[in-house]
């Protein structure tokens, strides 16, 4: 009894405690689902948790993560990027990408952040390296090797998202990246450890590092910001709205009548997201022009949220492959769709139908498992309306099939049409959506898929070990003109050569106009090249960047294990600006507000190999080296032999120059002796006649006739100037 | 050096020294042995050939990549898909009969319908009034392990090698590009490429693959490729020229020689043989020796065609074009009767593409520079650079001989003498004094003779630039004028050194000491550049080498009615040498470059027209340098032997 009481008292005393000082906070997640073309599935997994401020100067954690919460406390990063990146978003046939492509990042891994100065230079670096250890050791991910040469310092590329407060001081932005880097599941556990359900239940029960790694495009991203809320807590959670904004605005949808109450939709939503971004542009960075200052922000207003996003696209036919049976064999002669229209059709002869129609699928095929239970933390209160997965199908034209138990409850899709809501049931049921095979061939989308931003390639051209060439494209497939920042981090062993940079326009009559540009040279060794440009890319038209570089030689000990394998270069990342009120495509003002109002849409390329001159590390390496030095050898004494003319000393004939120098010097040394005796006596004679006057005395040395001393060489010409 | 010492020290050392110099400059081995030397190297160097295909100077193959790991992976290429490919090659065979337009589009089709993003590049080329023109359509299967960073190509040219439409080869690319698109192994994008011609389409798409934007000229016009991938780890080629009723074949022949003999890593060869030959039962051929007993005769057969192709430095196949782009390639042609049918080449393909996805970085583990002797025979560098050094040591050996004899005043005792006394008598004497002692020495032998190099450097470095013109004329004028052209220059170039003799000894009045030099500096020349091209390709520098044996040994002929011959020998003597000396000059004719060149024609019974055709358009579209080693070094060096056979005839009768 006694025991019990004492045992309950520290419990009781920590109850009390937790009571009295709930860290405030707030978690939701939500998976965003839709086919596209091609038989893939786009499914974008969405994990938001916040602390206030206050809270997380305290160290009171609840729904952030500590682990993360401490590494960024003793760095001072105020503000943190991570993104975690596979394969490529196929923008020609899946159109634009989610998310307006902020959260995505280049192939293998990239990181920015802004990290809080004291005006010390170096502090920054330290804390810089700190950052990038210990997310190293928490994200098993070689992040550690993000030194010097692979950070930079992009100027108008990125811009914060959160609101910062005057009191943090300097914030610098450092960025880097880790091209090489291959993604695998050990990145994917410590991601969702962070979760505060820990990829048990919910959404994130869908994560397996099997389906997730066997995606066409992968990317997983954190991001670590400051928000601050005039209000309370909106209805809606941010970034559904930001999703949701984005993705209808980028097109140009606002043509037909049968949309308008969706656009209104959108910009009350819209309005309420630029009333917030706008401010915090107004607040440190000059850029909004609206004027909607609200004043400063209180401390508790603001709270610090971390935003971890899982986007992927998946081969459907790949992904439901059974685990037990991956292979895929041909199909069995009588699963195959034959052509029988064909004139040569027959039992042996084939011709494979092209598809029609859906693929069936379901949640629970695709991702290996179906949703296990839910990750509802605060109870069912005040989230009615909070729904966990959204599904994009045309509506009425699809089918759909899910569990019929009760606690589902699909939103009345009212304004998003083509979107329908789930939430996951709250007791702790298995949750799967099923959509069957429809074998009718669909139309045509009426819709076209959405126009991405920019069509953006970037390739190595050349052959050779010396000199090769950077060749990119963009297209703007738009009917207005774009500025875009394109921001270049190059290794230092390849230099450019900037003179070669071109920018030639094509397919438009307006030229491409370069306005700014910012370039940092390389160091050896110590620095890569930053290169970014600021671009206007007029309307449908294709704009084609090249430079010639070289490539370095690298010191023996500095090539990796895999030398032969060539060196990654880390992809270009373009920023495609938000367009402005004083643009000259005067669009609606409404659209034009929309779109001034984000960070713009960001897309990368893919990461390049650059082969290097690599030696042969290995044994002919050894033997030619050996070869050469004998022949060398053997070649420098024959060729001495060769070209020497052996004579006798006696025989060695005099050169040329130096007879004439002879005659010269005995001509000179002649005409001396004949002018001498002449000099001799008008020097006598003065002397005789100084002396007369004077007296004698004194200059005894002085009429000394110089001994005939013209040395051997260079006696003669002090001599021939003495007189 | 020890002759430097001051004369103040000791003399005997000096004395002695001198008396070694002397006896070395005298010394009948510097003297006489060059020619034999250098003939020596000739044999050798041909003998040595001849040893190679040996056990003891020759290898088994091996895989050196240990990431390859050929033929560890079971293969599903079958079942269904067999019924798939049948009606692709219908499909292929009705397009046959299409219009090109048509056939793109049904090619283009096929693809997407397959799934993959499909493009085509058209290409025109203009060489010697002929149009080469045609598009070439090709496909990008994005490896899903992959990064846009690295790449590998599936070819089947529309029209192989020999100019027959490559039916099954398409319709099995195809066919594998629907099955690899299944598959989720691929950590390297696969590209699906149908050039329209196995020589000039394969070479426009790689040029075009490396390359920013192409420049329209005149003579060339390549479109730019709209989609690529990363850069190129291997490329497989397939030539599989069966009907839409099929046709079973017996082995498969590996083509490999790339544009100027470059060679593929000798890593993807083996690959291919073993994946063939150990996993799927298929017997492999090098150059196109079917019944390969691995005899003697036959490995000495098989090399020499290697040699022989490798020296031409053509194109063998779609593959070739690939090697000038450090990007490894072979064909897998098919060929004779037999029981293998066109799954099992698709099994090997996808074995083949298994290994070099496996490949962590590119080919570079094994030889480049290889000869085969058949398909799991070859010979490394090591073992066959030698006979071709030796080749241009014999030319180097002969230029030092002839520099050295051009350095010293001629000895021209004017009897025989009969005896030791007498011909002392017969030589000047010079005292040598040195300190103490003095010395007899023949005159001729202290006195060091000025070379006079201005006149002989500059007919040299005349002569290798004349070279351009027959060289420019045989690859831009019109293919009508291209026998004609060549006739001309087969005439020119036997009289040329006759007029250049008489410009040089005549008019210029050169000595014989500068005629020894002129040959001494182009022989010198032309074995540097031997030495240098057989690191690059070994057999050209091989082959030019053999053919130009005599240019080490030609010596100025000497007239039988000069005034020195008719007092000392009888009419026959002088016929007889009369009759060695037409002998002499009519082999050096013989091995002209020009009759070379018809000799070559009539033995491999081409048209003189068509060789010439190809080696205009292979100079012209691939760079391959054949023409210019053969226009630009072995014929100025053959005029200059000709110059220096037919210098004394000219020499004004003194």
């Amino acid at each position: 009894m006694k025991l019990a009481t004492l045992l309950s008292l520290p419990a009781a005393l920590a109850a009390l405690v937790i009571a009295s000082t709930t860290p405030s906070g707030d978690y939701n997640e939500h998976l965003h689902l839709k086919p596209l073309p091609g038989g893939h599935l786009y499914a974008g997994f969405n994990f938001t948790a916040t602390t206030s401020l206050h809270d997380y100067d305290s160290q009171h954690f609840r729904y952030f993560p500590r682990s993360l919460a401490q590494i960024l406390q003793h760095s001072h990063t105020r503000e943190l990027h991570l993104r975690f990146a596979l394969g490529r978003w196929d923008e020609e046939s899946w159109g634009s990408r989610p998310r307006d492509g902020r959260r995505e990042g280049g192939t293998g891994v990239e990181l920015w952040a802004w990290v809080e100065g004291d005006g010390d230079a170096g502090v920054v670096d330290e804390r810089w390296s700190s950052l990038v250890n210990s997310l190293s050791g928490l994200f098993c991910a070689s992040l550690n090797f993000i030194d010097g040469t692979k950070t930079t310092r992009p100027v108008l590329s990125f811009e914060p998202e959160g609101v910062h407060r005057e009191s943090d001081g300097r914030l610098e932005l450092l960025h880097g990246t880790l091209p090489h880097e291959v993604v695998c599941t050990e990145n994917l556990t410590p991601f969702l450890k962070l979760l505060p359900c820990k990829g048990k239940a919910g959404i994130s029960s869908l994560l397996d590092g099997h389906k997730v790694f066997d995606a066409t495009w992968q990317t997983m991203s954190i991001d670590v910001r400051p928000v601050c809320h005039r209000t309370a807590p909106r209805e809606h959670d941010i970034d559904l709205v930001d999703t949701v904004v984005s993705s209808n605005v980028t097109t140009a949808p606002f043509q037909g009548g049968s949309n308008i109450t969706h656009v209104q939709n959108i910009l009350r939503y819209a309005a309420d997201l630029t009333l917030q971004s706008n401010h915090s542009i107004t607040q440190h960075y000059t850029l909004a022009d609206d004027g909607s200052y609200l004043g400063p922000f209180e401390d508790e207003d603001c709270h610090l949220e971390i935003q971890q996003t899982v986007d992927m696209v998946l081969d459907i036919e790949r992904s439901m492959r059974p685990r037990d049976d991956p292979i895929p064999r041909p199909p069995p002669i009588e699963q195959l769709e034959c052509d029988a229209g064909k004139s040569y059709n027959s039992h042996d002869t084939c011709y494979p139908k092209p598809r029609e129609g859906h693929r069936g699928w379901s949640l629970s095929r695709v991702f290996g498992q179906s949703v296990k239970g839910n990750c509802h933390l605060d109870g069912d209160k005040d989230q009615a309306q909070k729904y966990d997965v959204s599904l994009e199908v045309p509506l009425g034209r699809r089918t759909v099939d899910i569990p019929p138990a009760t606690s589902i409850t699909q939103s009345d899709f009212d304004d998003l049409e083509d979107v329908r809501q789930y939430r996951l049931p709250s007791d702790s049921q298995d949750f799967d959506l099923t959509l069957p095979h429809q074998p009718v061939p669909q139309p045509p989308p009426a819709r076209q898929e959405q126009l991405p931003p920019l069509y953006a390639s970037r390739q190595i051209t050349g052959y050779g070990q010396e000199r090769g060439s950077m060749h990119t494209t963009l297209r703007n497939p738009h009917s207005y003109a774009q500025r875009v920042v394109y921001l270049e981090s190059l290794p230092w062993f390849l230099r450019p050569y900037m003179h070669t940079l071109k920018v030639e326009g094509h397919g438009s009559d307006s030229l491409p106009r370069l306005e700014k540009m910012y370039y940092t040279p390389s160091i050896d060794r110590q620095r890569g090249t930053q290169l970014e440009l600021l671009l206007e890319i007029p309307a449908q038209s294709t704009v084609e960047m090249t430079y010639d570089f070289e490539k370095a030689v690298l010191r023996y000990t500095e090539y990796p294990p895999d030398a032969n394998r060539g060196f990654d270069v880390a992809p270009a990342v373009i920023r495609v600006l938000p367009l402005h009120h004083n643009t000259t495509t005067k669009t609606n003002s409404s659209e034009s507000r929309l779109l001034a109002s984000g960070q713009g849409q960001y897309l990368r390329t893919t990461s390049l190999l650059l082969p290097l001159p690599t030696p042969d590390f290995s044994m002919p390496y050894n033997v030619i080296i050996l070869t050469s030095t004998v022949i060398a050898l053997g070649f420098g004494s024959i060729f001495n032999l060769l070209v020497r003319q052996f004579v006798l000393v006696e025989e060695v004939p005099t050169s040329p120059l130096a007879e004439k120098v002879r005659a010269v010097v005995a001509r000179v040394r002649e005409a001396v002796s004949e002018l001498r005796p002449v000099v001799l006596a008008r020097l006598k004679s003065v002397r005789e006649g100084v002396g007369s006057a004077k007296g004698g005395g004194g200059g005894g040395d002085v009429q000394e006739p110089m001994s005939d001393g013209v040395g051997a060489n260079g006696g003669l010409k002090p001599d021939g100037k003495g007189r | 050096m020890p002759l430097r010492t001051s004369s103040k020290g000791s003399s005997r050392v000096n004395i002695e020294t001198v008396a070694r110099l002397l006896t070395i400059r005298n010394s009948p081995i510097l003297l006489r042995l060059p020619p034999f030397v250098s003939a020596l190297c000739l044999v050798v160097g041909i003998a040595w050939l001849f040893i190679l295909p040996l056990n003891e100077y020759s290898r088994q193959t091996y895989v050196s990549e240990n990431a390859i790991l050929p033929g560890q992976v079971h293969t599903y290429f079958g079942g269904s898909e067999h019924n798939v490919f049948r009606a692709y090659r219908h499909e292929v065979y009705q397009m046959a009969q299409w219009s090109q337009a048509d056939r793109l589009a049904a090619i283009e089709g096929i693809m997407r319908d397959i799934g993959l993003k499909s493009a085509r590049q058209p290409y025109r080329y203009t060489v010697a009034g002929e149009d080469i023109q045609g598009t070439n359509v090709y496909a990008l299967l994005q490896g899903p392990r992959a990064d846009a960073t690295e790449a590998m190509v599936l070819m089947a040219a529309w029209r192989n090698f020999d100019g027959e439409i490559n039916h099954s080869g398409v319709a099995l690319a195809l066919t594998m590009a629907r099955y690899f698109k299944r598959w989720s192994i691929w950590s390297k994008d696969i590209i699906i490429l149908i050039p329209a011609d196995s020589t000039y389409g394969s070479e426009a798409w790689v040029s075009a693959y490396h390359s920013t934007a192409t420049e329209v000229t005149a003579w060339r016009n390549v479109s730019e490729l709209s989609i690529k991938a990363g850069a190129l780890q291997a490329a497989v080629a397939i030539d599989y020229p069966v009907g839409p009723w099929g046709h079973r074949f017996d082995k498969l022949d590996i083509l490999y020689d790339g544009i100027n003999g470059a060679l593929p890593n000798l890593d993807l060869l083996n690959t291919a043989v073993s994946i063939a030959s150990g996993q799927m039962g298929i017997g492999c051929s090098i150059h196109g020796v079917a019944a390969h007993s691995d005899s003697y005769q036959d490995r000495l057969k098989t090399l020499a065609r290697g040699v022989m192709t490798q020296s031409a430095g053509h194109a063998t196949g779609p593959h070739s074009a690939f090697m000038p782009y450090h990007v490894d390639a072979i064909t897998l042609k098919t060929v004779g009767d037999g029981w293998h049918d066109e799954m099992s080449l698709g099994r090997t393909t996808e074995s083949i593409f298994r290994s070099i996805n496996n490949l962590l970085e590119h080919l570079h583990q094994s030889f480049f520079f290889y000869i085969l002797l058949n398909a799991n025979r070859f010979v490394s560098i090591g073992n066959y650079l030698p006979a071709a050094m030796l080749m241009a040591g014999n030319f180097t050996i002969a230029a030092l001989a002839l520099w050295l004899q051009s350095g010293r005043a001629p000895m021209t005792p004017t009897t025989k003498p009969a005896d030791t006394a007498s011909k002392l008598d017969g030589l000047q004497l010079e005292k040598v004094k040195l300190g103490d002692a003095v010395v007899l020495v023949p005159i001729q032998a202290t006195k060091p003779m000025i070379r006079h190099l201005f006149l002989p450097v500059l007919a040299a470095l005349a002569v290798h630039l004349f070279g351009v013109l027959p060289l420019k004329a045989l690859v831009s004028l019109h293919r009508d004028y291209l026998t004609l052209s060549l006739q001309a220059i087969a005439l020119a170039s036997y009289l040329l050194p006759s007029l250049l003799s008489i410009l040089l000894v005549r008019t210029l009045s050169a000595s014989t000491q500068q005629i020894q030099i002129l040959q001494s500096l182009s022989l010198l020349l032309l074995s540097a550049v031997l030495a240098t091209l057989a690191t690059l390709n070994f057999s050209l520098a091989f082959v030019v080498g053999v053919l130009a044996w005599p240019l080490a040994f030609v010596r100025p002929l000497f007239n039988p009615f000069a005034a020195s011959m008719t007092l000392t020998s009888t009419n026959l003597h002088r016929s007889l040498l009369l009759a060695g000396q037409l002998l002499v000059t009519a082999l050096y004719l013989a091995l002209s470059p020009a009759t070379v060149l018809y000799i070559l024609t009539r033995y491999f019974d081409t048209s003189v027209q068509w060789t010439l055709l190809e080696m205009a358009k292979a100079w012209q579209i691939q760079g391959v340098y054949t023409a210019l080693v053969v226009w630009a070094i072995w014929w100025p060096a053959w005029i200059v032997g000709g110059v220096v056979l037919t210098s004394s005839a000219w020499k004004p009768r003194s």
